[in-house]
């Protein structure tokens, strides 16, 4: 379903990036983790195109995804929900109308329509009763699976996580966590960054460990965390483990 | 020493200066108005893709803050005249007023240029970065999103600049125009006395920047209370 081969990205003198393959399946729940700074961020951030790598491909669907070709490039990128660590809600909205601007200006949907389907991933999301309340009411909890509703109203195929619960106070993540289990066991494919190993454990099919903007080790998630294979990951695991 | 003073207190020349004030009220608003309109210009250019674009918007920012409002208005009052009689070969004459709304307008315009820019530039790339994901496009995303956030944080600085529209449309007083200040002085030559005038003045601009600064606080508070 996604398909990364050979990507680079730099900036400036730094390579975020450098030479990472991988593939993701159909309904499969990857977790990308590693140390900060070793480009696991980028990585699923040039999969959405918010980077665009400087060399190497990223395929959706066995498409190839390019900026430069605008029609399929705006289709496959439909096909991706992004949730971003600070939540990027629109403050000057309220949660609804957060929830219908998309579906509203992109799917082209009728006022009721988009509002109908927004109610429904509100409800699911634990929060019908905020959707008239601004961003700024909300916890930071709760900001989050507004965030998460807000892409899952576009409907896509994919969802890609960047770090969603890092920006939480630690009473927060549960319940953050607990949407994205629901998710994962209707068989959406996410891809997810993140700090929370017992999550990805639990939750993930599998993991790819990332350092210095290379995949260091890449496994299954029961075997990777039971029995690392590289001395990195043994160490960073020794240490995230507590 | 102060015999004239008296004189001068009468309520037809309070409301000659009055009718100057209103004046330059007038003129500092309809200057703040079409200067917003270029200051829209402007920043739409120095924001844009368009290499060009930047340049040109990034040019008339420069020059225009870089030198005095006098010496613009006096380029308009002098120097284009002549250039538009010279190209048209018909004596070419404009009103005061007009030249010093021209004036103020195009100088207002370089100020809520970097005002509008730096409003738009101050809200969070995130809010960029989300639209870009959930497909809007790049002037949806500014229509919908950007612009109305900047909208608050624009609207402080408008209001100050509104204030120093007003006190500057002193300068027009140069090329003629009867507004304020040179109600005050016409009043000044007439009881040869310019004391009183130019206090009663100085009380008029004070009531009008003063006003508008404490609605401008307000509305600031007001604001900050949706943030």
């Amino acid at each position: 379903m996604i398909k990364v081969e050979h990507i680079v990205k730099q900036f400036k003198s730094l390579k975020a990036v450098n030479d990472v393959s991988l593939e993701i399946k159909k309904g499969e729940i990857v977790c990308l983790i590693g140390p900060s700074g070793s480009g696991k961020s980028t990585v699923l951030r040039c999969i959405n195109g918010l980077e665009i790598p400087e060399e190497g491909k990223v395929y959706i669907n066995g498409q190839i995804y390019d900026p430069n070709n605008k029609e399929t490039y705006s289709q496959l990128r439909s096909q991706m929900g992004f949730v971003f660590q600070h939540f990027n809600l629109f403050p000057n909205m309220t949660v609804i109308d957060n929830l219908t601007l998309a579906p509203i200006q992109v799917m082209k949907k009728s006022k009721e329509e988009a509002e109908k389907i927004a109610c429904q991933y509100l409800q699911r999301v634990g929060l019908l009763d905020k959707k008239d309340e601004y961003p700024n009411k909300l916890s930071g909890g709760q900001k989050q699976r507004v965030a998460i509703a807000r892409s899952l109203c576009m409907n896509p195929e994919i969802m890609l996580f960047d770090e969603p619960t890092s920006a939480l106070d630690p009473e927060m993540v549960i319940e953050v966590l607990e949407v994205m289990k629901e998710l994962a066991n209707e068989g959406m494919t996410m891809v997810i960054v993140t700090h929370e190993m017992g999550f990805a454990k639990t939750v993930a099919n599998r993991v790819i460990f990332l350092e210095d903007g290379q995949i260091v080790e890449e496994n299954n998630a029961q075997e990777f965390f039971e029995n690392p294979k590289t001395a990195r990951a043994q160490e960073f695991l020794r240490k995230v483990m507590h | 020493m102060f015999s004239a003073f008296n004189k001068i207190f009468t309520p037809e020349n309070l409301l000659f200066l009055l009718k100057g004030a209103l004046i330059s009220l007038g003129i500092a608003a309809l200057s703040l108005l079409i200067g917003l309109v270029f200051g829209i210009i402007g920043a739409s250019c120095k924001i844009s893709k368009n290499k060009i674009l930047r340049f040109i918007g990034n040019v008339y920012v420069e020059v225009i803050r870089g030198t005095p409002m006098l010496l613009q208005i006096m380029i308009l009052f002098n120097v284009v005249p002549i250039i538009i009689s010279q190209i048209t070969g018909e004596v070419f004459r404009m009103n005061y007023y007009v030249i010093g709304i021209v004036a103020m307008s195009i100088n207002s315009g370089a100020y809520t240029t970097e005002l509008i820019r730096s409003g738009i530039n101050g809200v969070d790339k995130g809010q960029w970065e989300a639209c870009q994901t959930l497909g809007l496009t790049r002037w949806q995303t500014m229509r919908l999103v950007i612009l109305p956030q900047a909208f608050k944080r624009i609207i402080p600085p408008v209001v100050s600049e509104f204030i120093t529209l007003i006190k500057d449309s002193s300068l027009i007083s140069c090329i003629g125009a009867i507004e304020l200040m040179n109600s005050a002085k016409v009043l000044g030559n007439q009881y040869y006395e310019f004391m009183s005038p130019y206090c009663i003045a100085a009380v008029y601009y004070l009531i009008m920047t003063l006003t508008i600064s404490y609605f401008s606080k307000k509305l600031e508070r007001k604001l900050a209370e949706s943030d």
